[in-house]
């Protein structure tokens, strides 16, 4: 990186220029986000920020044991206390006391055991949080503790005590294809590990639940998928669809920590009891104890390749921790699974991977999703293959990369641009950072402004990785959302309004439906109204999948309406479009103002909108076509390590990546920017420390997230190679960039070291 | 955090007297640490006794070259105080690779010196710890312990002093000034804090109810030549994994004298005195260095998962003085 380069003057290179079909703030542009400004001036509404005159405060009373049954539960003590209106256990739970995102197995409030740290076992609602807080302090429950089950590997093997009565295994997902007994002349074996991540969401969980006079509520939170929540919280709550309500509060992050239920149905609990609005907000602490968390992973390898390094098979052994309840397990085995190749050609395969339940805290959904954990093992192989063939890392990967038309170890066959040799070029061929010259800067040193080195002892490295991850939900799930596009004069000027029930995170998805709206209906004025289920659902705000799903039902719907639109004016000569508010004719040009040709109408449709179905994966197997998208990122890392204190300071992290179509070039790169810096965190200080299933650093002074002096400015180049099979070409760009960086930095951490790094997060101590 | 009274006396004497005359009051400063440890349930005064508007924010001149730094002086004024640059760089480095800005524009020195442990056991109300509740016994010692110390540990205890101010404090040969209930006494920065023994719950010799109200560092004339460094996690707002604070004096070649304290390795700021002897009058050269760094750590004796800490504390001593000896040849 030159000193001339800072991390917002990041370069684009390939983005083409943009051509004058596209409407000013429409696709293609980099119109100013409508919550950008509020954000960085801290006026944004987030949730935790909702406030109703006469409301209580909720409060959740948690297992402070990993593994314990119940023996006894007393509330009396905390109902005296003066300001308490309600104290609610497993039996005011009127529904099912079961929930959770692929089977409904984690209990509302805890019934006679608790799996985990941190289960909820009793709900508060008081006139304050204090209050609330010390009627807790006088709930008595009596625990008899158990012997946790810790250790995943056993769990998979089928050792030790059964977490749930169907044994410890959610799922194993075998994939094979080719010879299974296929052999080679060069094999590298290794066994890699991967930490607990945390998300790290700056808002923590917070929602206000509102008992509506129609026996039902109305619940506003932070989440990723408001009707998932929905049918939960109705399940629990016994109550029809229409009487659960729920409207999107200001979210600040997610990363796939908001896709399970936190607050939601514990809110609504108190409220529906108490009669009055609950408010609930998590701490900083019970935020770690309130939301999964990436599943840790123990990944053994064996790559088998001819003497030119060319794979001949790769074999895979992949354990998941996915904690004491299933969330989303079954689905993040079956991407490490499918994945767990890499982007790469490889004829023969044998994969199985266990997603496994222990009393270690709940994992889930986090950015990458499987891919993640993955990728951290075939990069590393790929390194050692390079290495035991003699050949540079970024050769050997050319020599085996994938390409449109690849057969997946799934069979399933690429149809879209898979550009990895290119994405693995660009990278290596962009200039290299400086190396220290004359006085350093320490902020440019491991150790940073600790003063830890002035340069000596200092060694750089460079490392490479490449990664894929599937965009959308795959394995057969319909995967749909709906949009409403309505059009309209107002004061004399067409006026568009979106409507849909997809979650803004935070990652500029309200941005990037103006825009798609801008560019179909030529209109300027644009309103996304507020999400909210009273439109159905949108699916999820992860997986990648929210610009290509949600973004192809907003398109779906303008055109709709501009379909409705150019009917209104009649059979004329040409072909009609819409641009800058008028009706455009091909021949004659101008044919009249839009809002002429609407009147005082309203025109209005709504789409329900899918992409091409998906198929399940063999049970026997894994054979199937089960993803929609593939999507790739490849990023060097340069480094230096100060080899005497084993400290790492990532001088260089660069990226590039197919989008498919950047409809938000800025918003691109802050994807691309975000999820190099989640990896990055992962590669050299991001963990949950357990013990004994007890989470040990639940603060952000003791759970660490990189800083402004930890990452490097980023040169990235960005590709746009469309998928003819996704709305305007889009690829999923926001998880692909955090698999590849944990594996580049820790390739580059190796080459300066020569140490073998097997596990993540590397830390001094595996350096020094 | 249990209910408290809060008061904020006139003078010194008064809130000496109010802390004293109640076991379960404390003093508040900065409130950086304590009240963090009041959420977590780690320490429960019924009563706090505010001294942020008593104590002196001032740095005085003393006639020796050295400087009196009240008590009540912010962190971050102290480092960016100019006398402190000069006279004492390893303060100011010391200061700034604390915490955060926000939260040295807060603390206090005197605030500083007494922080509590970061041990993630003492801070969890939930398990054993002897620091909190005496004869609990050491979650840490079988633990997560990568934090956790190698010197002068014992069974009962093997958390580490958290601060750097008072690393730097003792290799400085500091005097603390405190104010109790009898008068005032002075008490040297390096014997401030204890080794945990038999009784990890008193983290310094300080009796309920005295003060800090100021910290002395005395002349020293090569204290402009000396150095802060610090290892740890990430680049910035985290703690020690070890540091070394140094000031090196050489002539003609040789160490004529030398100040070493090592943080992050004790359950105080671990003064270098094998070290300090094995240098004075030998070649100031890294060979030097490194077998006086290894006759300081000669009795560690590291956890399961801390054994890490003892050459990243001998390799960046010699590191350290090796950078100060050449600063001092050029001066």
């Amino acid at each position: 990186m030159t000193s001339a380069t800072s991390p917002t003057s990041t370069t684009p290179v390939t983005t083409p220029a943009r051509t004058s079909e596209e409407a000013a703030g429409g696709i293609g542009s980099s119109p100013v986000r409508p919550d950008g400004t509020t954000k960085v001036r801290g006026e944004f509404a987030y949730s935790s920020d909702l406030w109703h005159e006469d409301m209580l405060w909720g409060a959740t009373l948690r297992s402070p044991h990993p593994s314990a049954r119940i023996t006894g539960l007393d509330i009396a003590g905390a109902l005296a206390v003066p300001g308490v209106y309600a104290v609610l256990t497993h039996a005011d739970v009127p529904g099912v006391n079961r929930y959770g995102l692929e089977q409904p197995d984690q209990p509302v409030l805890a019934e006679d055991v608790v799996r985990y740290q941190g289960e909820p076992v009793a709900l508060v609602a008081a006139d304050h949080p204090e209050t609330a807080r010390r009627a807790m302090e006088r709930i008595r429950v009596d625990y008899e503790e158990l012997e946790p089950v810790t250790d995943a590997q056993a769990a998979a093997e089928g050792k030790g005590p059964a977490v749930h009565p169907g044994g410890n295994v959610v799922r194993h997902v075998p994939i094979r294809r080719g010879d299974p007994r296929a052999t080679a002349d060069v094999v590298v074996t290794g066994t890699y590990e991967v930490g607990m991540q945390d998300q790290a969401f700056l808002g923590p969980e917070s929602g206000l639940a509102v008992p509506a006079e129609d026996g039902g509520i109305d619940l506003y939170v932070a989440t990723q998928w408001l009707h998932v929540d929905q049918q939960q919280i109705v399940a629990a709550l016994g109550l029809p669809p229409e009487k659960v309500r729920l409207t999107l509060g200001g979210v600040g992050g997610a990363f796939g920590g908001r896709e399970d239920l936190s607050i939601q149905v514990h809110a609504c609990l108190l409220a529906l009891h108490t009669g009055k609005p609950v408010k609930m907000v998590y701490n900083r602490e019970e935020s770690f104890y309130g939301h999964v968390h990436r599943h840790p992973a123990v990944l053994h390898y064996e790559h088998g390749a001819d003497r030119d390094g060319r794979l001949v098979y790769v074999r895979a052994r992949i354990v998941l921790d996915g904690g004491a309840y299933a969330s989303t397990t079954g689905a993040v085995a079956g991407n490490a699974a499918t994945l767990g190749v890499g982007p790469y050609d490889v004829p023969n395969v044998s994969v199985d991977c266990w997603g496994v339940y222990t009393n270690n805290p709940p994992c889930g959904a986090m950015r990458g999703f499987g891919a993640v954990q993955a990728a951290f093992a075939y990069e590393s192989q790929m390194d050692k293959l390079a290495q035991a063939c003699g050949l540079d890392p970024v050769e050997v990967r050319t020599r085996n990369a994938m390409s449109e038309g690849t057969v997946m170890p799934t069979g399933q066959v690429v149809d879209s641009a898979a550009p990895v040799a290119e994405l693995l070029r660009r990278v290596r061929d962009m200039p290299l950072p400086a190396g220290p010259s004359g006085e350093p800067d320490l902020r440019r040193l491991p150790g940073g402004v600790s003063n830890t080195t002035h340069g000596e002892g200092v060694v750089r490295g460079v490392g490479y990785a490449v990664g894929i991850k599937n965009i959308c939900f795959s394995e057969g799930f319909d995967d749909y959302s709906t949009a409403r596009v309505r059009l309209q004069a107002v004061g004399g000027e067409p006026a568009a309004t979106v409507q849909t029930a997809a979650c803004e995170v935070g990652q500029g998805l309200v941005t990037v439906l103006q825009q798609i709206v801008r560019t179909e209906l030529g209109v300027e004025q644009v309103t996304v109204e507020p999400m909210d289920t009273s439109i159905g659902s949108a699916g999820s705000s992860s997986a990648s999948r929210q610009t290509y799903v949600t973004g192809g039902a907003v398109r779906a719907a303008a055109l709709a309406v501009r379909k409705g639109l150019l009917g209104r004016v009649g059979h004329v000569p040409g072909e009609l479009s819409v641009s800058g508010g008028k009706v455009v004719s091909t021949r004659d040009g101008v044919l009249a103002d839009i809002v002429d040709v609407l009147g005082d109408d309203v025109l209005e449709e709504t789409v329900e909108w899918r992409h091409r179905p998906t198929e399940s994966l063999d049970p026997e197997t894994g054979q199937g076509t089960a993803h929609v998208q593939y999507a790739f990122a490849a990023h060097r890392a340069v480094v230096d390590v100060d080899t005497e204190l084993g400290l790492v300071k990532v001088v260089a992290l660069d990226c590039a990546q197919d989008v498919g179509k950047a409809l938000n070039p800025q918003a691109v790169l802050g994807q691309i920017q975000g999820g190099s810096a989640q990896g990055l965190g992962l590669a050299v200080m991001e963990e949950i420390q357990t013990d004994g299933g007890l989470i040990r650093n639940p603060s952000f002074t003791d759970y660490l997230i990189p800083t402004v002096l930890d990452m490097p400015p980023m040169n990235i180049d960005v590709l746009e190679l469309a998928d003819p099979h996704a709305p305007y070409g889009v690829r999923g760009v926001g998880e692909p960039p955090t698999i590849s960086s944990t594996p580049a930095i820790v390739a580059a951490i190796r080459a300066a070291t020569g140490k073998p790094l097997t596990r993540v997060p590397v830390r001094p101590e595996h350096i020094i | 955090m249990i209910p408290f009274d809060y008061r904020r006396p006139d003078d010194i004497g008064t809130a000496v007297a109010t802390v004293t005359g109640n076991p379960r009051a404390a003093f508040l400063g900065g409130g950086t640490n304590l009240v963090d440890h009041m959420k977590l349930g780690v320490a429960e005064p019924e009563l706090l006794v505010d001294v942020t508007g008593l104590t002196s924010r001032d740095i005085e001149r003393l006639p020796d070259g050295g400087l009196r730094v009240g008590a009540g002086v912010r962190n971050s004024d102290l480092a960016a105080d100019p006398l402190v640059r000069e006279r004492f760089p390893v303060l100011a480095q010391a200061l700034l690779s604390g915490a955060s800005g926000q939260l040295r524009n807060l603390a206090t020195t005197g605030g500083n010196l007494l922080q509590r442990t970061r041990c993630v056991y003492f801070q969890d109300v939930t398990t054993p710890c002897n620091k909190r509740e005496p004869g609990q016994g050491c979650s840490a010692l079988e633990g997560y312990h990568r934090h956790h110390a190698v010197l002068g540990a014992s069974r009962q205890c093997v958390a580490v002093h958290p601060s750097d101010l008072a690393v730097a404090l003792a290799a400085l040969d500091a005097v603390v000034r405190v104010q109790g209930p009898g008068g005032e006494r002075t008490i040297p920065a390096e014997t401030l804090h204890r080794l945990p023994g038999e009784h990890p719950e008193r983290d310094t010799v300080l009796e309920h109810g005295e003060l800090i109200t100021a910290v002395d560092l005395p002349g020293l004339p090569f204290g402009p030549r000396s150095r802060y460094r610090k290892a740890r996690d990430r680049a910035s707002f985290a703690f020690a994994l070890v540091s070394v604070a140094a000031a090196l004096d050489v002539a003609g070649g040789l160490v004529r004298d030398v100040r070493i304290a090592f943080g992050g390795l004790a359950h105080k700021p671990w003064r270098a005195r094998l070290a300090e002897d094995a240098l004075r009058g030998r070649p100031a050269a890294p060979d030097e260095f490194r077998a006086a760094a290894e006759a300081e750590l000669a009795d560690a004796q590291p956890l399961r998962d801390n054994g890490f800490k003892v050459p990243m504390a001998r390799n960046m001593l010699v590191s350290v003085l090796t950078e100060l000896s050449a600063e001092d040849g050029a001066a």
